[in-house]
């Protein structure tokens, strides 16, 4: 057999039982079950509030109950379903047996003085600042001003009109309607996939830190090395790994086509998310750019380290350098031609998240910053990746022992060779 | 032997020498931890690695895997370069070794057999195989967290020898284990070695390595010390004493040309050789005796005291280094 293909068979043995066991890891199920399972919950969850929600305030909920003691003929207005005229004792009664919770007084000063009376049993009773508004300023006043100018010869379309001047619609410039869900989830929907984005390389990556302190903690690695050389072992980590990690992403990202429609026609704007194949792509491409530069930093973590608690803590400070984007956020929203956006998809380390918002927010895809960062990331993977296999073969056997600086420098830059391959 | 004896064993027969080690430095930091190491392993030889801790004998054997790379010097394996094309021919259980903690011992010698170059199926069979043959038939699914010290040494060698390799390399192989299982793994070892396997063996057990093993080579702060078989270096290190036991065995030096001093312990006399004598000079002088002799034997040191005399520069190392 030819150096390549033992090269190529290796690599393949790696990956294939890196991939296998960590798909069969119970906490990789459970991760990877969690956003299906999540969305499976919205979906029941808004099929179930979905009546209620559809028609906003439904006349049992904001019924309100007037006593008229003013010269001011309401009648006209109490032909609205929601409003019920009553005698102040009848609306005592009524507040005393527990059938109302409060009622409103027009007091014979009205309209010479503003005041009206809002009667409740104990003074507790309350309703969210929505509600009230749409109660008091709402419908009490629409009826108010409809009974003030009921005798004035008024047509009741008018008086509609008075009541209700002005009912917004947005749309876009090509006239289609844009609902307020829509507008929340384009702003919200870009922030959350990130999020995820971040998380799923972290994760990934996580498993290729979490294998390789493993197999040094165990003392397993030596064993390997006397099989497999440093280059395919790492090779068939990232490989096996990486495929675990697209594994996930794949279940998330199908799970979110398949219900995130469903449960947008339940929710109403969720639905317009769009998943195009172009942003998919993106999505695939930088994600597996993003594995690599923070695998390849973790390969070096994990061999370095003396074990697991020291490569978690290590490991930890490249999540915040991950989610720079993230905090920066709403400056993609604002200028996404800015600096300070152009520096984040510039650098290699912000440039997976950065990108991901700037196709998911951007109108149209900006092809320069495309190219731009996937350059940068491209020639960082690489320089990384060679770095990584050298530190990983000059120090993989240091069993508690943490090497210095100079001689990590020196591993990188091939100075110490302690190991072919 | 020399190390030009063995460089000059390779230019011969090149094709019998399993590993050659030409001249080999390795330096870490500011100390050669290798220095100027030469040697040679048969086929079908087992080769006792001895020396004190730091002494090199790890660094020395990662060289031959090509897990290190030497400053200076060569070292070839199957007559080539050590690499990848090598690798399914070589079985090592290093001294710091493990299992997987959670995945069952079956699986994780699959997985090694298949690194080795073994197919899946083949290899399985062959774990499941070497696992009944070492008692160890019922613990196959038990995971690596589960299994005892013994177990875990049983496996691991096991592991060493999946792929029926050519070239052994074994690093302190019957540490901590029980009597019983250190012969079970001795025997598996000497069958290796009988089937014509070479096998490097790293001890500190010279009980071990005087039983077991046909050649030894002792290193020191990185330098070969000693090489050779275990009666030559025992030769090599005798003072020329002859230790009797028997009846009427004559004690005054002054009736036994061949003999400057004479002191007893135990029941069996001592007899010191004068310069030029040797044992079969004394033999012949006891049999004209009236002596009883129930055992002749030269006496020798052990290999523990030889390895400190070695180790303290005792000058006689030069003609077995």
């Amino acid at each position: 057999m030819s150096p390549r293909s033992s090269f190529l068979r290796l690599v393949g043995i790696v990956a294939r039982r890196d991939y296998v066991r960590t798909v069969k890891r119970r906490g990789f199920i459970v991760g990877t079950l969690v956003l299906p399972l999540g969305l499976v919950a919205l979906f029941g969850l808004s099929a179930v509030l979905a009546p209620s929600s559809s028609s906003g305030l439904t006349a049992g909920d904001s019924q309100i109950v007037i006593v008229n003691d003013s010269a001011i003929d309401l009648a006209p207005a109490a032909a609205a379903p929601v409003i019920q005229l009553v005698v102040r004792h009848a609306a005592d009664e009524a507040l005393e047996n527990g059938s109302i919770d409060e009622f409103y007084v027009i007091p014979a000063t009205w309209p010479g003085s503003a005041e009206v009376h809002r009667v409740e049993e104990s003074g507790s009773f309350s309703l969210d600042a929505a509600q009230r508004h749409e109660i008091q300023d709402g419908i009490l006043a629409a009826a108010l001003r409809t009974g003030l100018l009921s005798g004035t010869g008024i047509s009741a379309d008018t008086l509609v009109r008075i009541n209700t001047p002005a009912s917004v619609t947005t749309v876009t410039v090509s006239g289609s309607a844009v609902s307020d869900a829509a507008m929340a989830a384009s702003v919200l929907l870009p922030f959350g996939f990130t999020l995820l984005f971040v998380m799923s390389i972290f994760i990934t990556s996580g498993y290729l830190l979490q294998s390789v302190t493993e197999e040094k903690e165990n003392r397993v690695v030596e064993i390997l090395l006397s099989s497999v050389p440093s280059l395919p072992l790492m090779a068939g980590k990232i490989l096996g790994l990486g495929a675990a990690g697209l594994t996930q992403v794949a279940i998330w990202i199908g799970a979110s086509v398949l219900f995130i429609p469903i449960i947008g026609g339940q929710v109403g704007g969720l639905g317009d998310l769009n998943l195009s194949p172009m942003v998919l792509l993106l999505g695939f491409v930088y994600f597996v750019l993003g594995y690599l530069a923070y695998g390849a930093i973790f390969t070096a973590i994990g061999a370095l380290a003396p074990g697991n608690r020291e490569a978690q803590q290590y490991s930890g400070f490249f999540g915040f350098v991950a989610v720079i984007p993230i905090i920066f956020s709403s400056v993609f929203l604002t200028d996404i031609d800015s600096p300070l956006v152009w520096a984040l998809v510039l650098v290699p380390l912000t440039a997976p998240a950065s990108m991901l918002m700037v196709v998911t927010i951007a109108p149209d895809l900006p092809v320069g910053m495309i190219v731009s960062s996937l350059l940068s990331l491209t020639l960082f993977v690489a320089v990384a990746t060679i770095a990584s296999a050298r530190v990983f073969r000059a120090t993989l056997l240091l069993y508690g022992v943490r090497p210095s600086l100079r001689k990590i420098v020196d591993a990188m830059l091939a100075r110490d060779q302690v190991a072919r391959n | 032997m020399s190390s030009t004896a063995g460089v000059a064993a390779q230019t011969v027969t090149p094709a019998v020498s399993t590993v050659v080690v030409s001249g080999i430095w390795k330096r870490f930091g500011t100390t050669d931890v290798v220095r100027d190491l030469s040697f040679e392993v048969q086929r079908g030889e087992l080769l006792g690695f001895l020396g004190p801790n730091g002494a090199g004998k790890t660094t020395t054997m990662r060289k031959i895997l090509d897990i290190i790379r030497p400053d200076r010097g060569s070292n070839s394996v199957f007559g080539g370069l050590p690499g990848v094309e090598h690798q399914q021919r070589v079985g090592y259980l290093p001294e710091d070794r493990g299992l997987y903690r959670d995945v069952p011992i079956l699986d994780t010698l699959t997985y090694f057999g298949a690194l080795r170059g073994m197919s899946t199926s083949a290899s399985r069979n062959r774990a499941r195989q070497l696992l009944e043959e070492v008692g160890l038939g019922d613990a196959m699914t038990k995971k690596g967290a589960e299994l005892s010290r013994g177990m875990h040494q049983k496996a691991q060698l096991i592991a060493t020898i999946m792929n029926e390799p050519d070239l052994l390399i074994v690093d302190e192989p019957f540490q901590g284990l029980d009597p019983v299982n250190a012969e079970l793994l001795k025997g598996v070892l000497i069958a290796q070695r009988d089937r014509g396997a070479a096998v490097v063996m790293s001890t500190h057990d010279m009980g071990d390595a005087q039983t077991l093993c046909d050649r030894i080579l002792l290193i020191n702060a990185g330098q070969r010390v000693l090489f050779g078989t275990v009666p030559e270096v025992r030769q090599a290190f005798s003072d020329g004493a002859v230790e009797v036991v028997g009846r009427d065995v004559p004690t005054d030096p002054g009736l036994l040309r061949s003999v400057s001093d004479v002191s007893e312990h135990d029941g069996s006399v001592r007899f010191l050789l004068r310069d030029g004598a040797t044992a079969s000079d004394l033999f012949r002088e006891l049999a004209a005796t009236s002596a009883s002799v129930e055992r002749f034997s030269v006496d020798s040191p052990d290999l523990g005291e030889i390895f400190i005399r070695a180790v303290d520069g005792d000058p006689r190392t030069a003609s077995v280094a």
